[in-house]
């Protein structure tokens, strides 16, 4: 490692302010950039010495010795729990990157439950109420071929339990729920032994599906109720943290340790198979490629598809010398994508997988000719422009218009990129009417192994007994 | 997934999955697929409905299978569904729209758009659409229909709670009335001057030439006297049929006494030099008794004698403006010379005198007639408002009002306020003789249970950005008349049907419930359609469902009002108007037939089409038959 470069705009909000200049030395949790509006801390992640400030970066030049101690935090003695998050520059760590001591400045005790939109709450009365609240766990590691947070969960459950434990203080939620899919026997059963004591917090099994891990999906499953795209968790009396964002906070209030380093899977196209490669604590800002490289390296450099920062639905394509930052989960390396020789591609775009803008950028790199683009009639966009957002997440409304409308526009091929449920609707019409179906992530789930998507087998509900098979 | 206030109207369309559903599960609405597009699912093999069970049925029951998506729900994958569907008022009442409209051109608007109808039914259609996403409080739903107007809305289905005639024809306001005089002529012949003696109607000999020369592009002209004995005689297209009357003294057109000659209608034929029909799309010419559809509003009644003048234009001016414009303005000099000689026509002479009052009931609900004419220009145009009756000096063409709307009253069009150059289509074209007989604004007129305020005509321009110029006037115009209900005619049919969609659109989006006519079926598909073109009657009585050339054969006849006002009336009273089938199906028209006979108790006569004639050589030829 010769550099880091810490993007100055890695959460949701505006760009930091650098507060160093080039030639200062830094240290591990040396504070190189201060929020200008929304925005959270930016710590050095090495020992080196800033060499260059951008306009959308700092980098630094790393020592050759990199000691494992870290600048503390600088807060005062009596701080608060939720001043130390605010400090340490704490981000969901799940890839959205909001700002963490923002979301958790909420008193849960007092937050009234929302009204709920009828049509989408069929089974529930009108004036349903929840008794409790909640700080909800997305430990769903919901994007396919991921293993990072279900790795934490395993080596680190007691410091997850205590970063739960604080949030609920910071927030007087009364009870937490652990939302984590049933396949990860091993993590479920160190979690259940961790909570074996702690009666408040539970555990909520979910199916292996996508999306579970979308925030409003979390509430769904745990709570059972369905939130509209405009509506927040808080709507539900409910926080939704990531696994590891909770780590960090536990971090932040024991260790007063900065957010300085991020765990990652990296997967795919990778010397040694393709299996994933899980790195714990990896130093903000080092590079797409090293990551890439601390895993064995490319397999077949010359038959290369994609390098995609994050994961494969919501993830995008990244060159090899990008940095990561506090919100990277994934590298996913691929092979090589179909050609499609210019033939009539329609998209159907929903709130699930890449936006049209990636969409397009797939079909572009697999040579079709985009005449048709569709929406999952779900994907909802809150704002014009505003990303989209699934009303009912995981649950199809029906896409047979949107396949009829292809065939009508002429298309051979339609590219998806549709969650579980939806592909499968996709695939009861889209063959009968001629219509050949490719996934948005078909390349990735080929280069890590996994099903592609298509037809769903599985059921959307399990036993909540672990020890019961489905 | 179909939306919650979609489901009445969805309440007895099959059932079919939208996406994968586990068993167990209770189906709700957000587990079934949108109806409207199982026709063409079903079309393409995608989809087979048999067994399907009726989405009124499964809400609430259990299914026992794990089905995927397009799985229809039957007996085999469903229990405890319901054996029928419950419903308010039984389906065959709902009248039935008789042509689908056609998929929307332009992409739907972002929102769907909720109408309130009066009668406090919320109505939300939902066409081509994207991000739909609704969210109304049921609670405002809830409430079942709350009557509106203090009077009691009367409805097709329930003529027994109607109030009777005499009743509301005391309460009826009469504005004005509108007599006509008849008098009987039972021979046609020439001599030295135009004159009415007794029943004989004599035309001065040498008229022609004056025709001829009154305009330099008339190359042509003759008079033939058809009696009935001679109607298999060959004619070159029929360009109008039209009444021969004249207003009494200072009677002003629309009321007063108007002269009537019965007997004896105006036929004006005509081609160009070339010999080019002065038609569009088809034309009429051949025998007489093979090509008129008689006894259609717009036509001459078996047995009457047929004035028929056939001008020959210049070449190649068949096609324009000036072409037909100046042939019709030529041939009135004819008809004028009558209608002087039946000025003077003694009052001991009249045969039959009838009275047209134009009452407005205000204790019903308001309706207005929207009647579409043409103004694309040639033979493509109207003259609006004669000072004769059907005659031209006085009048404004159509084309140079720029097609705007013109407000009229009922009484003025039953009084020949329109003298039509006509259009394309001589099955569907409305001639002037229609204006004079128009059912619907008869069948409106002495309807006691609504309040016709009037007709507003409004021209089909030829141009895109004239329409919709046009129509925007005109839903500003129907706005302004807090009408409860409208009806939307149109002649022809392909360019025009975009002004009448855009009508419909117009007076729709303004909350008002529009009832639209037209030939359609096969021909006349409707290239264009919108959400709010839910309720249609179709003109077409041929038995192909075509523009068969046969003169008026698919214009709007007393079934098509009698269907219409049934429609518009259970629209206003806030009932459901059920899709019509994806292809056009004469079926739908004697259902409606037969659901109004039940409901009113009295037998509908259909007027006969054009299996009815002798068949002619060129019906053969085109296969037509």
């Amino acid at each position: 490692m010769e550099k880091v470069q810490l993007l100055l705009r890695q959460h949701v909000g505006a760009p930091c302010a650098p507060c160093v200049a080039v030639g200062d030395k830094v240290k591990k949790g040396t504070l190189i950039a201060t929020p200008t509006g929304l925005g959270a801390n930016i710590f050095s992640s090495v020992y080196g010495e800033v060499s260059e400030i951008l306009e959308d970066r700092i980098i630094i030049k790393a020592d050759a010795e990199q000691p494992d101690e870290f600048v503390p935090i600088d807060v005062p003695e009596d701080a608060s729990k939720l001043d130390m998050i605010k400090a340490a520059g704490i981000v969901g760590m799940g890839g959205a990157g909001f700002p963490t001591g923002i979301k958790l400045n909420i008193d849960l005790s007092t937050t009234e439950m929302a009204e709920l939109r009828e049509d989408i709450n069929p089974e529930l009365p009108k004036d349903f109420k929840l008794e409790h609240s909640y700080i909800l766990i997305n430990n769903s590691e919901c994007e396919p071929g991921l293993a990072h947070n279900i790795a934490q969960t395993v080596a680190e459950t007691d410091k997850v339990v205590r970063g739960v434990k604080y949030c609920m203080e910071i927030t007087k939620a009364d009870k937490a729920i652990f939302a984590i899919k049933k396949k990860n026997k091993e993590a479920v059963l160190a979690l259940m032994d961790a909570l074996k004591d702690e009666p408040d917090i539970t555990l909520h099994l979910l199916p292996d599906i996508y999306p579970m891990g979308e925030e409003r999906a979390v509430v769904r499953e745990c709570l059972g109720v369905n939130l509209d795209t405009t509506q927040l968790p808080s709507a539900a009396r409910s926080v939704v943290l990531n696994l590891e964002t909770v780590a960090k906070i536990a971090e932040a209030i024991e260790e007063k340790k900065p957010c300085i380093t991020k765990n990652v899977t990296v997967r795919g196209n990778i010397k040694g198979g393709s299996d994933a490669h899980v790195f714990m604590n990896v130093p903000v800002g080092i590079s797409v490629g090293e990551l890439i490289e601390m895993a064995g390296g490319l397999d077949k450099e010359d038959s290369v598809g994609e390098i995609i920062m994050g994961g494969a639905f919501t993830g995008r394509a990244a060159e090899l010398d990008e940095p990561t930052t506090k919100t990277t989960g994934a590298i996913l390396t691929t092979y090589r994508m179909p050609d499609l020789t210019g033939k009539k591609v329609g998209l159907l775009v929903c709130a699930c997988g890449g936006n049209e803008g990636r969409m397009r950028v797939i079909a572009e790199k697999m040579h079709g000719e985009v005449v048709s683009v569709c929406r999952c009639k779900q994907a909802i966009e809150n704002k014009p422009g505003a990303p989209l957002k699934c009303l009912r997440p995981g649950n199809c409304p029906g896409q047979v218009k949107n396949n009829m409308q292809f065939k009508k526009d002429g298309c051979e091929y339609i590219i998806i990129g549709n969650c579980s449920d939806c592909s499968n609707t996709v695939m009861a019409s889209a063959p009968q009417m001629g219509l050949k179906v490719f996934h948005q992530t078909d390349h990735v789930m080929r280069a890590v192994g996994h099903a592609q998507y298509r037809q769903l087998t599985v059921s959307k509900w399990v036993n909540q007994d672990i020890n019961v098979a489905d | 997934m179909i939306c919650l206030l979609q489901l009445k109207q969805h309440a007895n369309d099959p059932a079919v999955l939208c996406c994968r559903a586990e068993a167990g599960i209770t189906i709700e609405p957000a587990n079934l697929e949108d109806p409207a597009i199982f026709d063409e699912l079903v079309d393409s093999g995608l989809l087979n409905l048999d067994g399907c069970l009726k989405i009124g049925q499964v809400l609430g029951a259990k299914l026992t299978k794990t089905s995927d998506s397009l799985s229809p729900l039957t007996a085999d994958n469903m229990e405890g569904y319901k054996d029928s569907v419950e419903e308010e008022a039984p389906a065959e009442e709902a009248p039935v729209e008789e042509y689908p409209a056609a998929a929307p051109v332009a992409v739907a608007a972002p929102v769907a758009a909720a109408a309130t109808v009066a009668g406090g039914v919320l109505k939300i259609h939902i066409g081509e659409g994207k991000d739909i996403d609704l969210s109304i409080p049921v609670g405002a739903l809830g409430g079942g229909a709350e009557v509106v107007e203090v009077a009691p809305a009367a409805t097709a289905a329930a003529p027994a709670a109607a109030p009777t005639a005499e009743e509301v024809a005391k309460e009826g306001k009469v504005i004005r009335s509108l007599t006509r005089q008849h008098y009987a002529i039972t021979e046609v012949k020439r001599g030295p001057e135009t004159k009415i003696e007794g029943t004989v109607l004599t035309i001065r000999e040498g008229i022609e030439q004056e025709v001829i020369d009154a305009d330099a592009l008339i190359k042509d002209f003759h008079i033939e006297i058809i009696t009935p004995a001679q109607y298999h005689t060959y004619s070159e297209t029929i360009m109008d049929v039209q009444p021969i009357a004249t207003k009494d003294g200072d009677s002003k057109l629309g009321q007063g006494i108007t002269r009537v000659i019965d007997g004896a209608v105006m036929v004006l034929s005509g081609t160009d030099e070339g010999g080019v029909q002065i038609g569009e799309f088809g034309s009429s010419e051949g025998y007489l008794d093979e090509n008129i559809m008689w006894g259609r509003p717009g036509c001459p009644e078996k047995g009457e004698i047929l004035i028929k003048g056939n001008i020959v234009v210049q070449a190649k001016t068949n096609m324009e403006r000036r072409g037909p414009m100046t042939a019709h303005t030529v041939f009135d000099i004819v008809t004028q010379e009558i209608r002087e000689a039946l000025k003077k026509v003694e009052d001991d002479l009249i045969v039959d005198t009838e009275t047209f009052e134009q009452v407005r009931h205000p204790g019903q609900k308001k309706v207005v007639i929207v009647k579409e004419i043409m103004g694309q220009g040639a033979m493509h145009d109207n003259f609006i408002l004669p000072v004769e009756p059907v005659g031209v000096l006085g009048s404004r063409a159509n084309v140079d009002l720029g097609n705007l709307p013109v407000c009229v009253s009922p009484l003025e069009v039953l009084d020949g306020c329109i003298h039509a150059i006509t259009c394309i289509g001589p099955a569907s074209k409305e001639m002037s003789r229609h204006y004079w007989r128009e059912p619907l604004v008869l069948g409106a007129l002495h309807d006691p249970e609504i309040d016709l305020c009037g007709v507003i005509f409004v021209g089909s321009p030829q141009i895109n950005a004239e329409k919709f110029y046009v129509s925007e006037r005109l839903g500003q115009t129907v706005e302004m008349m807090d009408v409860d209900g409208a009806f939307i005619t149109t002649e022809g049919f392909g360019n025009n049907h975009i002004d009448f969609a855009s009508h419909h659109e117009q007076i729709g989006m303004r909350g008002i419930p529009v009832v639209g006519l037209s030939f359609c079926a096969n021909q006349g598909a409707l290239v264009v359609g919108n959400k709010y073109m839910t309720a249609m009657v179709d003109n077409n009585k041929s038995e192909g469902g075509i523009e068969n050339e046969i003169l008026a054969n698919n214009t709007l006849c007393p079934e098509e009002a009698v269907r219409a006002l049934a429609m518009l009336k259970a629209r206003m009273a806030g009932e459901e108007v059920k899709p019509a089938e994806k292809k056009w199906n004469p079926n739908v028209k004697s259902n409606n037939v037969e659901a109004i006979e039940e409901a009113t108790g009295t037998k509908m006569e259909l007027v006969e089409n054009e299996q009815a004639l002798p068949l002619s050589q060129k019906r053969i030829d085109k296969g037509y038959n």
